[in-house]
């Protein structure tokens, strides 16, 4: 028995971060940029200098360090008991935004602030993909 | 403006886990409370402020009053000291003489909060945190939790030192009647045992939610002359919003935007933070003590948790800190917690843990818990005994 997964339209009261999403479903990790400023935001805004005006998404490294972090012991909600004790890491994007997800392929004990971490893509519903992040391998690995 | 303003009334209902009384019950109690307290009718009130979900529209004919206005305010815990500011602009425009701000709040009529899972969701409904939520970022607690992790990896802060916030507040309580934690002292190793809820923040850590009411009523300072009791002075106020450093990337580096509105209230009542008794800082967990000390400057950057395993915020410290057991060990007020406990001190009556000759307090209030770290509204009111 599980519980539904939520979809990011449950948080979102319009379509603002809606291609940011459709992104996911296609493994591509989006940011906001400003024409203007040149400065990235997740997730989207107007930007504080020069509003809605000339923003645009734009692919994105997917890369980034550990900003902060929590490992969750209490389930807050009755769905989350059975993945408890789980992590919900802050990651500082290497363009610049922060972003909340959870880090995956490691153990909860190795989280450390300024880990170097990179997206990965779960598919986790046909409908919904989460980014989620993983230790960054060495430059050059592959698999 | 400055000193314009005066609190000359305070009613607190009882206030505890489940007294099963609606909100604006609570809201009626207190005002009554508070009436009596400044000798005044439900005539004098002219003006009417419904804090942290009072829905100011139905509220009137519960409470009999007639004012000219009735507004509704929530900034989370920087309600009570929002209000207060609202409340400034009103008497010295001239637009009411006897402003009533009036809280009540019942969590548990409507099911667990911050609570252990049961009803789980049900009354988390304002604590989730938009995308964050899809990854299991749900509570207050959490996104406290992601300041207290920064910080000690900043600063080496450690869990005792978060403890010494936990036990300092506790042994305020302690002999305080009608707090959670009176006659109920807490050692170290008390919270060192408390089970971990989101790590770095144990049990001990976290403060829970009360049901309970408050009314402050506010006039001003000429008219305070003429009323019974002790009226206390609004010296200063300001605010600062969080916003500003998530623009800035700097959103975990502070705890909330205190620097502008310290500034603000500072200058305005044109005293320095030497000038200052006692402190009534938000602490919905211990962290958040720990911040707005250093944030405050009441120590450096880094040196919150030494400074009050120190005994600092105690009694006899630097700067007696939540006397009355704040949020951590006293009742979950919502704000109000803090500027009922500094009144109280500026009127001499904390009882045991009066700080003799308490003349000028730093009330803090943070609220707005709908974003993905710890608050976004901050509020800083310094309050000053006398006329």
């Amino acid at each position: 028995m599980s519980a539904r997964v939520p979809h990011p339209r449950d948080f979102a009261p319009d379509d603002l971060d809606r291609p940011f999403w459709e992104a996911c479903r296609r493994h591509e990790f989006l940011l906001q940029r400003s024409r203007a400023t040149g400065r990235y935001h997740w997730p989207a805004v107007s930007d504080p200098e020069t509003g809605r005006e000339g923003m645009e998404w734009v692919r994105a490294s997917g890369r980034g360090v550990v900003h902060t972090f929590s490992i969750i012991h209490q389930a807050f909600r009755a769905e989350l008991a059975a993945r408890v004790p789980y992590n919900v890491v802050v990651i500082e994007l290497e363009e610049g935004p922060f972003f909340h997800a959870n880090l995956v392929d490691c153990p909860n004990e190795a989280i450390h602030i300024g880990m170097p971490v990179e997206v990965v893509f779960d598919d986790v519903t046909h409908e919904v993909t989460l980014p989620r992040f993983r230790p960054r391998r060495a430059e050059g690995a592959t698999g | 403006m400055a000193q314009l303003a005066a609190i000359v009334g305070v009613g607190v209902t009882r206030q505890g886990r489940s007294l099963g009384i609606p909100e604006r019950e609570l809201r009626r109690e207190a005002l009554d409370l508070a009436l009596a307290d400044a000798g005044l009718r439900r005539a004098d009130v002219d003006g009417y402020i419904a804090c942290h979900g009072g829905v100011a529209f139905e509220d009137l004919r519960y409470l009999g009053l007639g004012p000219l206005f009735s507004w509704s305010l929530a900034s989370g815990g920087a309600t009570a000291i929002s209000a207060l500011i609202v409340a400034r602009g009103v008497l010295a425009t001239g637009q009411a003489t006897h402003v009533a701000l009036c809280y009540g709040f019942a969590p548990s009529l409507f099911g667990a909060r911050s609570g252990a899972g049961a009803g789980a969701g049900a009354g988390l409904g304002g604590f989730g945190y938009g995308y964050p939520e899809l990854y299991g970022m749900v509570g207050p607690a959490t996104s406290h939790a992601l300041h207290a992790q920064r910080h000690m990896h900043l600063y080496g802060t450690t869990s005792e030192q978060l403890g010494a916030v936990a036990v300092t507040q506790r042994a305020y309580a302690a002999s305080r009647p009608g707090t959670l934690g009176h006659g109920k002292p807490l050692t170290l190793e008390d919270h060192q045992r408390s089970r971990m809820i989101c790590e770095p923040l144990r049990l001990l850590d976290c403060c829970r939610d009360t049901d309970g009411g408050v009314c402050v009523i506010v006039t001003t300072a000429e008219r305070a002359r003429d009323l019974k009791g002790r009226p206390i002075r609004v010296l200063g106020a300001g605010t600062g919003h969080n916003i500003r450093n998530w623009y800035a990337g700097t959103v975990y580096a502070h705890h909330d935007d205190i620097a502008p509105a310290k500034a603000r209230a500072f200058s305005e009542a044109g005293i320095g933070l030497d000038a200052v008794d006692v402190a009534s800082l938000y602490d919905p967990f211990t962290i958040s003590v720990i911040m707005q000390l250093e944030e405050y400057g009441f120590c450096a950057p880094g040196e919150g948790g030494p400074f009050v395993a120190a005994g600092e915020t105690g009694p006899t410290g630097r700067v007696p800190t939540n006397t009355g057991g704040g949020q951590l060990s006293g009742y979950y007020a919502t704000g109000f917690t803090a500027l009922v406990e500094a009144l109280l001190q500026l009127r001499g009556e904390a009882g045991a843990t009066q700080v003799p000759g308490a003349e000028v307090a730093l009330v803090s209030g943070h609220g707005g818990n709908g974003g993905v770290q710890n608050t976004w509204a901050h509020a800083t009111a310094l309050l000053g005994a006398g006329l």
